[in-house]
């Protein structure tokens, strides 16, 4: 169809649909739900970094009144699970090895948690120590400890790629000005509010059923019919309310869900496990710290003509979807600006500690901590405003990256005229009070990506006979507002009210198989595909309609409920026409529709392909104050420019981009894992992991979008809820620079590192 | 590792002296209860273990506030932080307790915490010590015996650690009226802005007369095993007419008698700079608050 | 040893045979089965746990049920009436206040203990009131828009 002038929808802040039964309670998230009969299951951790399972005893456990099963992972057929083929090294629980402090050894299930943890307590567990390691650099020695026989210098995987006509070290021999610095990023954990949960069901047909909170089911599903060595067919997940996602564990299958279905499978009841707090603080799944070499060469009009980037990722004990991560810090360097030529390596190194993977725009905020530092620096030698800079090597519509990827829709140029007129940059910059600051942060992002496997979407819609719409996706609602910007779709499609289209949970034995959720790529993806999915129940409609109308199907209009004539009286309603189609012909209505993005697969082996149908781009100015007594940050103001298409429901844009930013922000000042030299996690509660409270948001968050339409995304749409990760830290550290006159290289910075700074620029 | 509570048996005495017959009874296998804002926490990290819990909540008595000017405050251990953050009495006549109280924890918390039990948990970083101190407040401890009354200087020994002996009670705290020409102030300093377990807290209650300082006192929080009295700051100002130098030399004194460490939230430089800091402005913001 | 109790609880009064060491948000979620009430943290820094008592917002989590006796416990399944929504749950509808809703009841009753008992906060006031509830995805902004909304639309009923 071709699209609308107008939209009757589509643009409009509709309210969450499940803000309903979110106000009142009445939604349920995994641990609201029992099941008769329910037993309660924990998980035995180990407490030493590193060491050799020589026996385990449950002997006592299991004599414990209340107690139903005791297993370990010996009660599994040994298979490694995982993403990628040569990084799958989960097992559902240890075997022979634990590899960092809180790896699951053994589980139990009992009447209730008091007798579920009593028992924990008479698990005995013979453990021989082994040497450990913490520090990846340590890590890649010659003579360091391995997690893993097989992977020498404790290598996870390695990204390693270079592109560009005229090779790095001509490029910068070529070059007018070298800078190039090192940084440090630190862990930190996503922060959802409910922890994992899951109720695990074996029935006597050896169907397994899972309910979880899982944010990309289909992951889950596969982990787990591998983990378990049998066909995925034999699982189900059925996904709970999900109190938040940020990626990371509820992306995948995790001890919990094995230990869960194993547990059930001994005693015939469900098994709930819910971890608590400390548990999820301790165990993996967190942001990669990363150490990041950035060199960067420009010409004398500032015009990038070469990048080098050595990176080292700290994996911890398991790699997750590592691969993935440590290829993103470089390729998110090939979207925001036009670099000709590039070298980018990076190792992830296995050591002792809890395991990182994706997390909330993955990867994003350290590249551009990183790269834009090294951009202002740049700028500040060669005398540029920090604007004009990014301005002359910014992507533009059309651009094709050396490595592959093609920039379609673009306002990333007007992105930065608008950041730079609406904060009052010209005005500000160089002309704040001593120890106030401004500064400047920029990034593009992906709007979905294709990676190995599958990565489409799909959807399926049912036309009922009053004229609502039942859909089904793939997709998650882990809070970002799919559940409504999906229906929307389906609303805008055939003249109906968001209200009208429900959505429905992700069942892996009912919904539509689906990539998962991540890559902000649900509206893009998920969306196109249910738009695909509405115009064909659409068309089948409207072949009805145009006879029983008598007009061409070109011709009719799906507006209001109705189906009308174009320049007639002539019309319908859509109810009746259900009806009609069902009750006179037989024709349920059902529409399908999937959703593969045309740009081609990415090689990982070579960093080279397309990563993405649409690309996003921001830019961000900061605007602080630092105490210099105490080095507390006051962030005044910010600014945000985004090019993210259009905005289908701006309210729910608005709340990502500000959600992202405010998560962020703690990223930058205070937040992250602290652990002891022995690998031990020292933050495990909400004390001491502090994320930032309703005290720490800015005085002033003004956004603006740029209404370009992207061609490929539904109704011009691209994506919001990642990218908006990107340009937070480096803006903010960009400030903190212009306010003290010090570049930070390592995060967070505190304001104990703002007072050492400080007091170390009044000396030298 | 953090669990549901463990078991144990609950007693709720209604009566001081049944409360205190119940600790005599129960020895070292009890806790005492008042808000639970953080024992429960507590018995929820195994950190702290107790057979029988007193819960304390129906002693009326303990929960009285009363003001009179000569006689100052008496106020029972089991006011409610937000008692005392709402009290128009301390609002008006011990301003810095209003401060010190709006700024522990959350609603939420400050509901259910009782000062008793900030105080003794005896965390050096109690967010209503600091305060009362530097207000020159007593406890009074009653026993089988009946009561004793010391300076609550003295109640604190180390990090959880009060002189209380077995058998004893926190029932009340007396803090004298501030007084004419006299101000007060807390500062508490943490990472983030709110939520925090102060990383340093600093309370200054500061007399002038005629440009002089008559009276000043000066009191620390995270930065020693207990909550503290910085006494060779308060020295530096007594008697002195207060200037920029002054205060400037007390708060350095303060610094140095600060015995910081370092831990996941600060390390002992940071604590002892911040000490010098938040000492000054304490102070000078106390001068502020004097009525003239 | 098990003890029965009274709890007051949205009005009804409910009697539960709970353990001295079940904490208040337990009882009221396995065996009320007002799971509305959220359980995150376990102690106190977070604030998905927060229910009315007597008309003040505590963690639920941080309370023995036992002490709740007596009490006037409203949850978030107490504060609509017939259907109807309450003026607050309205305006985090509308405003976009709720994205995950993890955080939604307790934020929501803190709210409505707040607005009881100051009907016109500062949005300085509405921060610090809500400043033990954490919210990993909204940035916060839109939920101290929907509490200023429904400050204005109660000022009006």
């Amino acid at each position: 169809m071709g699209e609308k002038e107008t939209f009757d929808v589509i643009g409009k802040p509709y309210p969450k649909k499940d803000a309903r039964v979110k106000v009142t309670g009445n939604c349920r998230f995994g641990g609201d739900i029992s099941v008769a009969g329910m037993l309660h299951g924990k998980l035995l951790r180990s407490p030493h970094a590193h060491a050799r399972i020589l026996n385990i005893d449950t002997s006592k456990a299991e004599r414990l009144k209340g107690v139903r099963s005791v297993i370990t992972g010996k009660d599994f057929p040994g298979i490694w699970y995982g993403n990628f083929m040569h990084t799958r090294d989960y097992l559902p629980l240890s075997i022979d090895r634990v590899r960092y402090i809180g790896e699951e050894v053994a589980a139990v299930a009992a009447v209730d948690e008091e007798t579920a943890w009593e028992a924990l307590d008479l698990i005995k567990v013979d453990y021989e120590p082994l040497p450990a390691v913490f520090d990846p650099e340590e890590a890649m020695k010659e003579g360091a400890p391995l997690l893993y026989d097989n992977k020498p210098g404790n290598i996870s995987c390695i990204s390693d790629w270079a592109f560009g006509d005229e090779g790095v070290e001509k490029a910068f021999a070529e070059s007018y000005l070298v800078k190039e610095n090192t940084f440090r990023t630190q862990s930190i954990k996503h922060g959802m509010l409910e922890t994992h949960t899951c109720i695990g069901t074996w029935d006597s047909d050896g169907k397994i059923t899972l309910e979880s909170n899982k944010q990309s089911p289909y992951v889950a599903w596969r982990q787990l019919a591998m983990g378990l060595g049998i066909d995925p067919n034999r699982v189900r997940i059925k996904q709970t309310f999900i109190g938040a996602g940020n990626s990371g564990g509820k992306q995948e299958a995790l001890a919990m869900d094995f230990a869960a279905v194993m547990l059930s499978k001994n005693t015939g009841k469900p098994v709930r496990i819910v971890h608590t707090m400390e548990e999820v603080l301790m165990m993996g799944h967190m942001r990669h710290a990363f150490k990041i070499n950035m060199k960067i060469g420009v010409n004398k009009e500032g015009l990038i003509r070469a990048v080098d980037c050595l990176a080292i990722a700290d994996g911890g004990a398991h790699s997750s979807i590592g691969q993935l991560s440590i290829y993103l810090m470089g390729a998110w360097m090939m979207i925001a600006y036009k670099i000709p030529n590039i070298r980018y390596k990076c190792s992830r190194v296995y050591t002792n500690k809890s395991f990182a993977g994706a997390l909330r725009g993955h990867v994003v905020p350290q590249s551009r901590f990183a790269f834009e530092g090294v951009m202002d620096d740049i700028a500040d030698e060669l005398g540029l405003d920090h604007f004009e800079i990014r301005r002359r090597n910014a992507a533009t519509p059309g651009y094709v990256a050396p490595n592959g990827f093609k920039i379609t829709s673009c306002g990333f140029q007007e992105a930065l005229q608008k950041a730079k007129d609406v904060s009052g940059w010209e005005k500000k910059k160089g002309k704040l009070p001593k120890y106030h600051g401004i500064g400047l942060g920029a990034n593009g992002f992906i709007s979905g990506g294709n990676i190995m496997g599958l990565s489409a979407c799909s959807a399926m819609l049912k036309v009922q006979e009053d004229g609502t719409v039942a859909l089904q996706t793939g997709a998650t609602e882990v809070g970002q507002g799919c559940d409504t910007v999906l229906p929307m779709i389906v609303a805008e499609v055939l003249g109906i009210e968001p209200d009208d289209v429900s959505f429905a949970l992700v069942d892996s034995d009912v919904t539509p198989v689906d990539g998962g959720t991540w890559g902000s790529r649900v509206t893009f993806y998920a969306g196109n595909a249910v738009k695909v999915a509405a115009m064909d129940a659409r068309n089948q409609l409207s072949k009805v309609a145009a006879e029983i109308l008598q007009a061409r199907e070109e011709d009719l209009v799906f507006r209001k409920k109705k189906i009308s004539v174009r320049n007639t009286e002539k019309s319908i309603e859509l109810d009746r026409l259900v009806r009609l189609c069902q009750n006179k012909r037989g024709m349920s209505i059902m529409g399908r529709g999937y959703y593969n993005a045309p740009c081609g697969n990415l090689d990982f082996s070579t960093g080279k392909g397309n990563f993405s149908p649409a690309y996003s781009f921001y830019a961000m100015v900061t605007e602080l104050e630092v105490d210099p007594e105490t080095g507390q940050v006051e962030i005044l103001g910010t600014w945000t420019a985004h090019d993210g298409g259009i905005e289908l429901n701006p309210m729910l844009v608005r709340g990502q981009l500000i959600g992202s930013a405010i998560m962020h922000i703690g990223q930058t000042l205070f937040e992250g894992i602290i652990r002891d030299e022995k690998g031990k996690t020292l933050n495990t509660s909400f004390t001491d992991y502090k994320m930032a409270t309703f005290m720490d948001i800015p005085k002033s968050q003004s956004l603006y979008s740029m209404h370009i339409v992207d061609p490929e995304g539904p109704f011009g749409a691209k994506e919001a809820g990642e990218g908006s990760s990107g340009p937070v830290i480096a803006s903010i550290a960009n400030a903190i620079k212009d306010a003290i006159g010090v570049r930070f290289l390592e995060l967070p910075i505190t304001p104990e590192k703002i007072v050492r700074a400080i007091r170390e620029r009044e000396r030298s | 590792m953090f669990r549901s509570l463990p078991r144990f048996e609950y007693l709720s005495p209604s009566k001081v002296e049944e409360a205190i017959g119940l600790l005599r009874e129960h020895g070292n296998r009890v806790k005492v209860l008042a808000g639970g804002t953080d024992l429960i926490p507590m018995m929820k990290w195994g950190k702290v273990k107790a057979e029988v819990v007193v819960g304390l909540g129906g002693i009326r008595e303990m929960g009285v506030m009363e003001f009179g000017p000569r006689k100052g405050l008496k106020l029972g251990a089991l006011c409610r932080i937000t008692d005392i953050e709402k009290s128009a009495v301390i609002r008006d006549h011990y301003p810095i307790l209003s401060q010190a109280a709006s700024v522990l924890a959350s609603v939420e918390v400050r509901n259910r915490a009782t000062v008793g039990g900030n105080l003794c948990n005896a965390s050096p970083a109690a967010d209503m010590a600091p305060s009362l101190l530097a207000l020159d407040a007593k406890a009074v401890i009653a026993s089988s015996k009946g009561e004793r009354v010391i300076p609550l200087e003295a109640f604190f020994v180390g990090p959880g650690k009060t002189c209380l002996k077995q058998g004893e009670l926190l029932v009340r705290l007396e803090v004298p009226a501030m007084g004419p020409r006299t101000g007060g102030e807390y500062i508490k300093l943490g990472i983030r802005k709110a939520m925090e377990i102060s990383l340093v807290g600093a309370a200054a209650v500061v007399r002038v007369e005629g440009g002089k300082c008559e009276d000043a006192r000066l009191a620390l929080g995270s930065v020693a095993p207990k909550p503290m009295r910085a006494k060779k700051a308060e020295g530096v100002l007594k008697g002195k007419k207060v200037d920029q130098g002054v205060i400037a030399a007390a708060a350095d004194a303060a610094s140095k008698e600060a015995s910081p460490i370092t831990d996941i939230r600060g390390s002992e430089w940071y604590r002892r700079e911040m000490v010098r800091v938040l000492s000054r402005r304490a102070i000078e913001n106390a001068l502020g608050k004097i009525k003239r | 040893m098990k003890q029965e109790i009274e709890l007051k609880v949205n009005g009804q009064i409910c009697e539960v045979e709970v353990e001295p060491w079940w904490t208040l948000v337990d009882v009221l979620r396995d065996h009320l089965h007002l799971t509305g009430t959220k359980k995150s943290c376990g102690e106190g820094d977070c604030g998905a746990c927060t229910v009315l008592m007597d008309g003040e917002p505590v963690n639920s989590c941080l309370m023995l049920a036992i002490e709740a006796r007596g009490k006037d416990i409203t949850t978030i399944e107490g504060i609509s009436q017939g259907g109807e929504l309450h003026p607050i749950q309205e305006a985090f509808m509308k405003f976009g206040a709720v994205q995950c809703g993890f955080c939604t009841p307790g934020m929501i009753m803190a709210t409505k203990a707040l607005l009881d008992r100051n009907p016109n906060p500062s949005e300085e006031e509405i921060k610090k009131s809500l400043s033990g509830h954490l919210c990993r995805c909204t940035g916060y902004v839109q939920i101290i828009e929907a509490v200023t909304a429904a400050a204005e639309k109660m000022k009006t009923l």
